[in-house]
């Protein structure tokens, strides 16, 4: 037995495809793992499906690494952080942290998006006031902003803290009173008579990081290059008071390794998580389904009578039934969830391999071997277990390998569909919500790119190990030597 | 006498497959209560309709509200809701059978009609096309590409062939046609300015009066659709062939028929690609199904006015009782294609005459 | 004038082992309406010698020399088109071994034995299928066999086919190799007794390769015994089957079994030699009885003791 799969293990060595393909299959497991290692295992429905988590990313933007091929330079994406105030000043009734930012903005185009958010508000007597200033390079300032955390309740006992979980966050570009404060900016300092409309629906950032230019009849933004400071003025009540982290985001162009979808969502974080469970998907239903196809096989080969008359009907029906369509049709009844998928795909994959076992068997069956065993008085599950099933393991074994690409697809394009599993992110459901918020037309290339590239890889990868198993399972194509 | 008797068991194993599904999809829908909602849908709907015509004779309210629950009761009856479900089995798998599922809930045939059987109906020709001709073409390629390479193995062609297979099969037919817009529509309008080829529908609005033009659009349109799908079925298609044709010339009667003086391009004719024909053809028929499958997300990706399109539209909406009619007419669709292919394979091999 | 005169004839395959020297210096004449019974081990180089006078030759070829004329016509200079078109089938025909799988299993059977009427020859269809009716009763087989296929037949049955497929342009030479050997023993007879009836009525000439020296002497006139790729002994039937010259043909002769003597057939004791590296001198003399020390340094002439009977053995001449 060790002797053929020596030689088994040679004849499969011996094609590129082959060892393309065991090289592909370590690094796929060597990132599953990596993944199951480092990440919590409800992270689908805890941070993916979240919004509020990725709220402060820019939303549909390329990865960074775009910007190194030249042309004009994008918005970095910047979050600013400050737990400590760069300035503390006192008065009789009131005690004010300045926090500061300064930004160098030597881009040549304008951020996305700004934000600013407030966590842990500490009180005792009478709420904190946040106020917000915008300084820009050409020393304008402009208050953006004022903000009172909401005020001790009757029944509360001091400390109160607001802003914990989740922290205020103000979505500056979406803010009625930030445009109230551009509107009267660009009235005052260039005579420009705006509506908050316009401003909103322009984009505050425009004003804000700009320069107005007037021609003809139409209005277009310059940017004002240089350094703009932030200052936020928490003023408190209560010497005890404390704040606890101020964070002023400054929306890019780009982020991160592989950008970001619609929701602002990493890309890269949500396509590795991707990795293991198209591994498992691609696993378990194929092994369920050789298992359940070769036992029904040998069993309906070796047994005969009504035992194979059975398996072999049911084989034939099942067989013949379109597999898209039932599954369709089965997750929208059932429900969306990745068992089904799982018990659907097995349920209609294991006539196929049945049926060509069992016709091997047949032939395996009358060789003088096993009527030898037979005479020698061994049970039938022995002459099965021990002596048909071995027969078959090769084409077995390859098949195993086939299956894997065919489950990851199914469930991909189940995915795709909008019927896949919810609670967690696959490959099928990014690039689901890729199409249907029509990123293919607008040429978001870096959300409909790689997913379906790793798809491709992935199933490549067995591809091409069903491919190198060919010539052990087929000897007429072995190598011609 | 023996092709007869072939032909009527497949054609018997094939409609059993037929009502085996049927009665699954009948099965699932009552026991998750689907068909109750969808009955009662349908009832609801008559009621309505007979309210408002009834209205106009009967005058006073009371009457009419008496007459209207008695009208219900009858109904309900008559859809078998007062049964439980699993008495309804027969008369439901009767019901979808015949396509008589009411209206749906919001998607509407390219008349107007909210009726399920016409909605579906309409569109199966357009999927129709689509998938015949990609099938056809694949098939075409793949048998002279396979036979090609299959007689000359171990070259690098067949090397080649080996690596671009194993792509297109791994390649997710939604995904090759999501590429194939970005680029031929979106990247070519950025960078030369105009669409190679459109991003998706059949005609364009509005469709050409001339019906050569209008046909010629329609075949404009259907290049990418067709295209993806023939990318996926073609790379396991020449593979199978290739392999199947591998092994037919190492047989003695390729050798005996070069020994008799038959030219080689008869050779590869006749006693090759002849004598593969069948166990090729039978791997299309097994490929079928996964034909119908890419069809569905094709039409999907390009909105291609076919069932598949429809499905997506019908899972966005929740639209059960179309989900229903075309998981449904799919199956139907695949019966009648394997028959027809089956029969196809009984006149091309006559080993399986009995 | 010969039918078949074979001259020098080599054949070297091309092997990942190296080069195989399948046949090496073959010789042979077949006269019009002889039979030659081509007798020896298997891999022997039997059937190497007819695919090289045939060129019916795989694609890992390295060497193919000889003259090999044809009613006189030198054929191995032909290009491949022209042999194609007038040598084969036309002239020289042949029956394969392995007869199960000879035929193409799509097509009917009396369409293949009339491809060659076809192909070579103009006519009709309705002509070709008369003649191809025509030899079928010659054959022994029922008019109504035409539209079978492959898979309706039985072994003999086919074997039947394949002939008057070899029969059917009434080629000068039909090759027959092991037509017999994959059937059972009845059917064999049967067609032995179609082989020597066609002989005697339609006067062919025939090579018949077999590794069966009994079954060869009921057909043969004529024998050539071939050891290692070298035809070790020629000779007319009752020269080589009473008067045995070769070592190797007199214990070939011996380890048959006869039927009316009470002796224990012998056997020829080691295996035939690796045809890529041959034993020096005479292939055979590892083996032989009577080997001497010339045996193993001098590759033996062919030597002629007797008018018709020629033999490669240092023991007759030199």
């Amino acid at each position: 037995m060790s002797v053929r799969f020596r030689e088994a293990w040679s004849e499969f060595w011996v094609s590129g495809v082959s060892k393309l393909g065991v090289a592909f299959l370590i690094a796929l497991s060597a990132i599953s793992i990596y993944v199951l290692v480092s990440y919590p295992l409800d992270f689908g429905l805890r941070r993916w499906n979240n919004p509020p988590i990725w709220s402060d990313n820019p939303k549909a933007v390329p990865p960074a690494w775009t910007t190194s091929f030249g042309g004009e330079s994008v918005v970095e994406h910047t979050t600013f952080l400050a737990t400590e105030p760069t300035n503390v000043t006192e008065s009789a009734k009131s005690r004010t942290l300045t926090y500061e930012f300064s930004i160098d903005y030597g881009y040549d185009g304008f951020p996305s998006f700004t934000s600013l958010s407030v966590t842990n508000a500490t009180f005792h007597t009478r709420a904190p006031q946040f106020t917000l200033f915008f300084e820009r390079p050409d020393n304008a300032t402009l208050k953006l902003l004022r903000e009172v955390a909401p005020a001790k309740r009757s029944e509360e006992e001091p400390p109160v803290t607001r802003w914990t979980e989740p922290p205020r966050r103000v979505y500056l570009s979406g803010d009625d009173r930030v445009a109230s404060a551009i509107q009267s900016f660009l009235s005052r300092d260039f005579e420009l008579k705006v509506s908050r409309d316009l401003i909103m629906r322009v984009h505050p950032e425009l004003p804000l990081f700009g320069v107005p230019k007037q021609e003809n009849e139409t209005l277009s933004w310059e940017v004002l290059k240089g350094t703009y400071h932030i200052r936020v003025e928490a003023e408190l009540f209560d010497s005890r008071d404390t704040v606890g982290e101020i964070k002023y985001v400054l929306g890019g162009g780009v982020f991160g390794m592989m950008g970001t979808d619609s929701l602002g969502r990493d890309l890269a974080v949500g396509l590795i998580f991707g990795f293991p469970v198209a591994l498992f998907i691609g696993f378990v239903t194929s092994t369920l389904t050789t298992v359940i196809g070769a036992a029904g096989g040998v069993a309906s080969g070796y047994l005969g009578g009504k035992v194979d008359l059975i398996i072999q009907r049911a084989a034939d029906l099942v067989y013949n039934v379109p597999l898209l369509p039932i599954l369709i049709f089965f997750t929208f009844a059932v429900g969306r969830g990745l068992w089904v998928i799982v018990v659907i795909l097995v349920a209609f994959g294991w006539p196929g391999l049945a049926i060509i076992v069992r016709s091997m068997v047949l032939q395996v069956r009358e060789s003088q071997f096993i009527e030898a065993a037979r005479s020698l008085g061994a049970s039938r599950r022995w002459i099965m277990f021990r002596h048909v099933f071995p027969q078959v393991a090769p084409y077995v074994f390859s098949q195993l390998i086939f299956y894997t690409p065919s489950a990851i697809l199914s469930e991909a394009a189940l995915s795709f569909l909008g019927l896949g599993d919810p609670s967690i992110p696959t490959w099928g459901q990014i690039l689901q919500l890729g199409f249907q918020s029509g990123g293919v037309y607008v040429g978001w290339w870096w959300w409909i790119v790689p997913p379906g590239l790793l798809i491709v890889v992935t199933a490549v990868t067995f591809v091409f190990l069903a491919l190198g198993m060919e010539p052990v399972v087929n000897p007429r194509l072995r190598r011609m030597r | 006498m023996g092709i007869a008797r072939t032909l009527t068991i497949r054609a018997v194993t094939l409609i059993a497959v037929l009502i085996l599904v049927l009665f699954m999809v009948v099965t699932v829908l009552g026991a998750t209560g689907l068909s109750d909602k969808l009955l009662g849908a349908i009832v609801n709907e008559r009621v309505r309709a007979e309210r408002q015509s009834l209205a106009q004779s009967i005058r006073d309210p009371d009457e009419l509200n008496r007459v209207m629950e008695a009208r219900e009761l009858e109904l309900t009856k008559l859809y078998g809701l007062d049964l439980p479900w699993y008495l309804r089995l027969p008369q439901m798998a009767y019901r979808v059978l015949i396509l008589d599922l009411g209206n749906a809930r919001s998607l509407k045939s390219f008349k107007g009609s909210r009726v399920i059987a016409d909605i579906v109906l309409e569109r199966l020709p357009n999927t129709l096309l689509l998938m015949t001709s990609a099938i056809a073409i694949s098939a075409v390629l793949g048998l002279v590409v396979g036979v090609k390479i299959g007689t000359n193995p171990g070259t690098r062609k067949d090397r080649a062939l080996s690596y671009f297979s194993a792509i297109s099969f791994a390649l997710p037919t939604w995904w090759t046609g999501i590429l194939l817009i970005l680029t031929c529509a979106f990247w070519f309008q950025m960078t030369f300015g105009f669409k190679l080829f459109p991003p998706g529908g059949m005609y364009s609005t509005p469709p050409p009066a001339d019906p050569w033009v209008a046909a010629l659009d329609v075949v404009y349109h259907a290049a990418l659709p067709v295209l993806t799908l023939v990318v996926a079925l073609v790379g396991s298609y020449t593979y199978t062939a290739r392999t199947i044709v591998l092994n037919v010339a190492q047989e003695d009667f390729v050798t005996v028929a070069r020994a008799k003086g038959v030219p080689e391009k008869l050779v590869e004719r006749r006693y090759i690609m002849r004598v593969a024909a069948p166990p090729i053809l039978t791997n299309i028929i097994i490929g079928l199904a996964g034909s119908i499958g890419g069809a569905i997300l094709t039409e999907a990706v390009f909105n291609w006015p076919g069932m598949g399109t429809l499905y997506y539209q019908a899972i966005l909406q929740l639209d059960e009782a179309v989900i229903i009619a075309l998981t449904y007419i799919f199956t139907l669709v695949y019966v009648a294609g394997r028959f027809i292919l089956e029969v196809l394979y009984i006149a091309l091999d006559p080993r399986v005459r009995y | 004038m010969s039918i078949l005169q074979v001259e020098d004839l080599k054949l070297h395959y091309q092997t990942l082992r190296g080069t195989v020297r399948a046949v090496e210096d073959v010789r042979f004449t077949i006269e019009k309406g002889e039979t030659l019974g081509l007798v020896g081990e298997s891999g022997c180089g039997k059937t190497s010698t007819v695919i090289a006078v045939t060129r019916v030759l795989p694609k890992n070829i390295e060497a193919l020399e000889g003259k090999v004329l044809l009613m006189g016509e030198d054929i191995s200079k032909l290009p491949d088109e022209k042999f194609r078109k007038e040598v084969r089938w036309k002239k020289i025909s042949m029956v394969f071994q392995g007869a199960m799988n000879s035929l193409n299993p799509v097509i009917k059977v009396g369409d293949q034995v009339a491809e060659p009427i076809l192909l070579h020859e103009q006519s009709t269809k309705s002509e070709a299928r008369e003649r191809v009716l025509d030899l079928l009763e010659i054959i022994g087989l029922p008019k109504e066999f035409y539209s079978r296929y492959a898979h309706e037949l039985s072994g003999g049955m086919k074997q039947r086919i394949i002939i008057a497929m070899a029969l059917i342009l009434n080629p000068s030479l039909v090759i027959l190799d092991e037509p017999t050997s994959a059937l059972d023993v009845s059917i064999q007879a049967q067609i032995m007794n179609l082989l020597k009836s066609l002989k005697r009525k339609l006067g062919i000439s025939m090579i018949f390769i077999t590794h069966d020296i009994a079954l060869a002497s009921d057909l043969s006139d004529k024998f050539a015994v071939m050891y290692a790729g070298n035809i070790v002994e020629v000779g007319t039937a009752e020269q080589v089957l009473t008067k045995a010259l070769h070592p190797y043909t007199q214990l070939l002769l011996a380890s048959t079994p006869r039927l009316r003597r009470d002796v224990v057939p012998s056997y020829i004791p080691g295996s035939p030699p690796d045809l890529v590296a041959p034993p020096t001198g005479c292939r055979f003399h590892p083996r032989c009885p009577k080997a001497f020390d010339r045996c193993s340094s001098e590759v033996p002439a062919d030597f002629e003791p007797e008018p018709g009977h020629r033999v490669r053995c240092w023991l007759y001449g030199g």
